[in-house]
């Protein structure tokens, strides 16, 4: 949908992620877009230098969100929130409805 | 002029803005620097955030610090004799969501530092207290405040436009209570 403003399809997806999920990784990301890690870390990297983006480690693993003291964080959340009301239904809801409640470690399915 | 090896944050900060204004860049001393600068080495801070405010290209920058010795290393750029490490993250110049409207010039030997006012480098910490809960920096505001003259109804304002008013109201005697 921001292809043209972004430039990078990656960083679009990226951002509708951290989006919908609040906080995301960089494998989880590529894997639910099913696309290349390496391309997805190199977005994440880059909205992270621009100020966009902050991150933190949790484990050996690099958890980003949404920078809060970004100046301009409410008027890009609007435009994210415009583009992913034109994607594919099954998308959003997949983007949306992740599981967030804890779960026991021995808990049966 | 003094060696580079002998310069303090805020002379290191004057030479290398007077450097880039020759080159048309212009950049604005924010963020740990800022606080080192105004609690007098209080809290104790080596790398060096100008803010690029007007998102000059990333290699004139490099080009410019080149030419005063400096080398870049990731994003940040080094020298050789130097403790200190610069960085210039983009603009623009805000705190929280709005822009920074003063800033302070301060003359070193080096030349002119354009670095944010201690209010703003007050609420620019509280920022960061405000969305992480970040301790250190709510007494790096403190160690400023304590130092300067800030405007606490400013920072109240700006406190209730980022939605902060309460934990404004919390913390607001820690930055009072040595002017009183």
């Amino acid at each position: 949908m921001l292809l043209p403003l972004l430039g990078t399809e990656n960083s679009e997806r990226v951002l509708i992620f951290l989006l919908t999920r609040n906080e995301g990784y960089a494998r989880e990301i590529a894997q639910f877009f099913d696309t290349n890690l390496y391309a997805i870390q190199r977005q994440l990297d880059k909205l992270e230098a621009g100020g966009i983006l902050v991150s933190r480690t949790v484990g050996r693993t690099r958890l980003y969100q949404f920078n809060p003291r970004y100046p301009f964080l409410n008027e890009l959340k609007q435009l994210l929130e415009k583009a992913l009301s034109f994607y594919p239904e099954e998308v959003r809801q997949n983007l949306i409805m992740n599981r967030r409640r804890p779960r026991k470690r021995d808990k049966p399915l | 002029m003094k060696s580079i090896n002998h310069m303090t944050q805020g002379e290191l900060g004057a030479f290398i803005q007077s450097q880039l204004r020759k080159q048309g860049i212009e950049v604005i001393l924010a963020g740990g620097a800022a606080v080192a600068i105004y609690s007098n080495n209080m809290y104790v801070s080596k790398d060096l955030d100008l803010i690029n405010i007007y998102g000059v290209n990333r290699r004139k920058i490099r080009d410019a610090m080149t030419e005063i010795g400096f080398y870049e290393e990731g994003r940040y750029f080094k020298h050789p004799v130097s403790p200190f490490f610069v960085e210039f993250p983009p603009g623009p110049l805000a705190i929280g969501a709005e822009p920074v409207k003063q800033v302070v010039e301060k003359k070193f030997s080096t030349g002119i530092l354009k670095i944010i006012s201690p209010t703003d480098c007050v609420k620019d910490r509280l920022a960061a207290y405000y969305h992480w809960s970040d301790q250190q920096a709510l007494l790096q505001a403190t160690l400023v405040a304590q130092q300067h003259k800030i405007n606490i109804d400013e920072i109240r304002r700006w406190s209730l436009a980022e939605g902060k008013l309460v934990e404004f109201e919390s913390i607001k005697d820690k930055l009072t209570s040595f002017h009183a």
